[in-house]
């Protein structure tokens, strides 16, 4: 009963930020139906026992990404008058939803073909995780480390303003 | 609380991302529409996760995060940089993919 | 050596051509006459040999050049034969042609195009020569071909003025029609024969292979290519519009060879017309037809070439009425009288109208028999010759063909010739008086006439003159040399000698009352003929026949051509064409407004895509 209230605030948090996300004109109010929506995924986390997954949500997932997103929003700094035009925006996503309709509708038939259950088991805590992690799963651990250094650099490289370097100045 | 829930409601926020994807011309809803997608099949692993009983979803849903992570530096300078060159956040204004008119 | 009869000819044509295309301003004339009057000299030479060999009693002359086609039953060889018939043939059209080719190098001196002229003048030589040597059908039918060639180039000689141009297609066009009849012959003639050879000695050998109906209608459709060659009716308007070409080419084609061709082939397929006896007696129809036809339309003329070709015309139905009943020997020797006679008559008129300056219309001529004396004489005899007048040629000749038509008792036939006669007088003694006799018209200076127009017309006058007594039968007390020569497959009358006289003195007397009707009426003043009554407005405006032909035939043509190709063509063939090339080009553009640009919207296209096959997934799942 606790569970079944707890799950449906937190898929009304994140149904209602996606929603939010999704519709709203300005960007920084869609930046923050995004939050929103994070943070009850983190919920959902805890509710499926992996506590871990759950923090490392927010501290990434939110406290990272959702606050760069942030950042450049109000970098870019976009007036009212220069958002893009979108006249035609709830037609564009009646229809789109309509199209995607089926998609879900295998999506959820397909995973929920599996007669499953919950299984009881114990928190997924740091404990558990960092065992896995530095033994099944160390490759992928140790590539993903990588992943995110060429991600910085090439992050650095797109983002600097172009520096011509003329021959004089050379040196 | 079963796992269908779950499953119903990963499916919906997927379906959610990609009319996002497909139907705003903002870049930066475009961006949290790809994310939104991405977190939902997180969900999915963890979900998975609980109903195997085996910890490996989560480890890959962690991963996951990470690549997410990678990922949203990437948009987000490309993001930076297109601004600098076009002043504009508008999707619809990059449409050199549609080639040169002969004549 | 027959071959080089017919190959000389060409070879000199080639020659000639090739050098005055190199150069066409240089005027090299005394290349030009060596060359083209001396080859058909040679080939007069070698002519005469051939007829010598044959005299002494040899037999026919074969001779085979190369083969051209050989497709199983199909073989066709480029080969010549000399029979009696041929042999006579190419002698008289040799030696005429060589006296015609010396009276040319003096009409054309002052042209700039001489060269071109010879060239195509020895061309038409070759042709003519192939035409009668040949061995068989197909060879005979590329000699036939290339004379209507020739004479179209000939016709059209004087190219800048453009309705010279519409008289040689007007030759060609007909010529062209009658070719059909000709060819649907030939091919009947070689698929009834069924591959037993196609020479005309296997195919005389094989005539009893083919039926009679197929027989008489390969008969008709040759005589259909006669009509067009030898200008008969219905085919023969392109005639009298044909004499725009130089003098010389109207004497040796249209007088003396080329229209004769028809008359040859017909004696040529004795064999076959000796079979069928009731197309050979349409074909005297046609023939006597013709005759009087020409006869009437001449007597009102005034252009003294156009007088002359009708007269070749009507001259020619003779020759079909003799060949049509069967007196092939007959026909043949008219054929060689009227070389004579008929050349010598369009030589005169050429020198005639050298001397008054280009002046061609009779009526204003007059007076010319002191000055130009020679053409006087010479002509005088060909005129008594062709008005059937004895002891010239054309009396035993013409004489001959109407004793047949009566002796094989085709009476309303010899009714028509001998009527016909009587109006030839009227016409070419009309013509005489008028322009050597009459009051002369103008007193301009005459053009002098040079010699090598002259002497050519001596000679051609002996022949009128004694030629016929090559052809005299017994009644006159002769061996009918010519005819025994030639042993062709007459029809053999026999009438006793007293009708023969009765009807050859009918004869004389028809020719002189013509005469003396031309006197009467001429010599003396000679107004211009109007057309006042209704008859003389036919007669002059030669019965309205090309006028009909314009209306029936050539108008709906040219409209139907302008509606195919204003109408049809533009509207349907290129409409239906424009209309594919509007569906795909309209299709494209509708297509390449997908292609905008927009990631967003290929992304739709994508999720589309995806949206379809899942449907089609949950269809499959049995959820739908």
């Amino acid at each position: 009963m606790l569970e079944i209230s707890i799950f449906s605030i937190l898929a009304l948090f994140m149904l209602g930020g996606s929603i939010a996300m999704l519709v709203n004109k300005q960007t920084l109010f869609s930046a923050f139906g995004f939050l929103v929506a994070m943070i009850g995924l983190a919920g959902m986390f805890a509710l499926l026992d992996s506590r871990f997954l759950a923090l490392a949500q927010i501290m990434v997932s939110v406290g990272a990404v959702v606050v760069l997103s942030m950042l450049t929003i109000l970098t870019i700094n976009a007036k009212e008058e220069n958002l893009p035009h979108e006249p035609n925006k709830y037609k564009w996503i009646a229809f789109a939803s309509l199209l995607v309709l089926p998609i879900t509708l295998l999506i959820y038939k397909s995973t929920s073909a599996l007669y499953a259950s919950f299984a009881t088991m114990q928190t997924i805590n740091s404990k558990v995780v960092g065992k896995l992690l530095f033994s099944e799963w160390v490759l992928p651990f140790e590539i993903v480390s990588i992943l995110l250094l060429s991600a910085m650099v090439g992050a650095i490289v797109i983002a600097r303003k172009d520096v011509v370097q003329t021959q004089g100045e050379e040196s | 609380m079963t796992p269908e829930l779950f499953f119903l409601l990963s499916s919906v926020l997927f379906s959610i991302g990609l009319v996002g994807l497909v139907a705003r011309r903002n870049l930066f809803v475009l961006y949290m529409s790809i994310e939104l997608m991405l977190s939902s099949v997180n969900l999915l692993l963890a979900t998975f996760s609980k109903v195997f009983g085996d910890a490996s979803g989560s480890v890959i849903a962690l991963l996951m995060i990470a690549v997410i992570a990678a990922e949203a530096a990437l948009f987000l300078a490309l993001i930076i940089h297109m601004y600098r060159s076009s002043r504009t956040i508008d999707s619809d204004t990059f449409d050199r993919l549609k080639g040169q008119i002969n004549d | 050596m027959i071959s080089l009869i017919v190959v000389l000819p060409f070879l000199s044509a080639l020659l000639m051509g090739v050098v005055y295309l190199s150069n066409t301003q240089k005027k090299r004339n005394t290349f030009y006459t060596l060359v083209g009057v001396g080859t058909p000299a040679v080939s007069a030479v070698l002519s005469l040999m051939a007829g010598a060999e044959l005299l002494q009693g040899a037999q026919t002359i074969h001779y085979t050049l190369f083969q051209w086609v050989n497709i199983g039953e199909f073989n066709i060889e480029v080969a010549f034969m000399a029979d009696r018939l041929s042999v006579v043939m190419v002698a008289f059209i040799t030696v005429i042609g060589t006296l015609i080719h010396i009276y040319a190098a003096g009409y054309m001196k002052e042209d700039a195009a001489y060269g071109k002229f010879f060239a195509y003048f020895n061309l038409f030589m070759g042709s003519m020569l192939l035409l009668v040597l040949a061995d068989n059908p197909i060879m005979m039918f590329v000699g036939w071909e290339l004379v209507g060639l020739s004479s179209y180039l000939l016709i059209g000689f004087y190219h800048h003025d453009s309705a010279n141009i519409t008289a040689a297609n007007k030759a060609f066009i007909l010529n062209r029609v009658g070719d059909f009849g000709f060819i649907m012959a030939i091919s009947l003639l070689f698929v009834s024969l069924e591959g037993n050879g196609f020479t005309f000695d296997s195919i005389e050998a094989n005539i009893g292979l083919i039926n009679h109906e197929m027989l008489a209608l390969i008969g008709t459709l040759l005589f259909v290519g006669a009509m067009g060659k030898s200008a008969q009716i219905p085919l023969y308007v392109w005639l009298p519009d044909a004499m725009a070409g130089p003098t010389p080419v109207s004497a040796l084609i249209h007088a003396a060879t080329m229209v004769t061709a028809g008359v040859y082939m017909v004696a040529r397929y004795s064999f076959l017309y000796g079979e069928i006896p009731n197309i050979g007696l349409f074909i005297a129809s046609v023939g006597a037809a013709s005759a009087l036809f020409a006869a009437l339309i001449a007597s009102y003329q005034s252009d003294i070439k156009k007088i002359l070709a009708y007269s070749t015309m009507s001259q020619l139905g003779y020759m079909f009425i003799a060949v049509g009943l069967g007196a092939y020997s007959s026909g043949i020797f008219h054929v060689f009288t009227h070389a004579f006679f008929k050349a010598l008559l369009f030589m005169g008129a050429g020198a005639v109208i050298i001397a008054l300056h280009h002046e061609q219309n009779i009526f204003k001529m007059g007076g010319l028999k002191k000055e130009l004396k020679l053409v006087y004489i010479t002509m005088f005899v060909a005129t008594l010759a062709i008005s059937g007048i004895p002891p010239f040629a054309g009396f035993f000749s013409k004489d001959a063909i109407l004793v047949a038509a009566f002796a094989s008792e085709h009476y309303f036939i010899w009714g028509v010739g001998s009527l016909t006669a009587m109006l030839t007088a009227f016409y070419m003694f009309r013509l005489l008086f008028l322009v050597f006799h009459a009051a002369p018209k103008s007193t301009n200076r005459l053009h002098s006439v040079p010699n090598s127009m002259t002497y050519p017309l001596v000679i051609l006058a002996c022949g009128s003159a004694t030629a016929g007594f090559l052809g005299l039968n017994e009644a006159y007390g002769g061996g009918s040399w010519f005819n025994t020569f030639l042993a062709l497959p007459d029809v053999s009358h026999h009438i006793p000698h007293a009708t023969e006289y009765m009807l050859g003195g009918l004869n004389v007397i028809l020719g002189v009352l013509g005469m003396g009707l031309a006197y009467k009426m001429f010599a003396k003043e000679a107004t211009e003929v109007k057309a006042d009554t209704l008859f003389k407005k036919i007669l002059m405006n030669k019965f309205y026949i090309d006028e009909l032909y314009d209306f029936l035939i050539i108008k709906p043509l040219l409209f139907t051509s302008h509606f195919i190709a204003k109408v049809i063509d533009p509207k349907i063939f290129d409409g239906f064409i424009n209309l594919n090339v509007w569906g795909y080009t309209a299709t494209a553009t509708l297509f390449s407004k997908l292609q905008n640009g927009k990631v967003r919207y290929y992304a739709l296209y994508i999720l589309a895509g995806v949206s379809a096959m899942s449907c089609y997934m949950l269809f499959k799942l049995g959820v739908l």
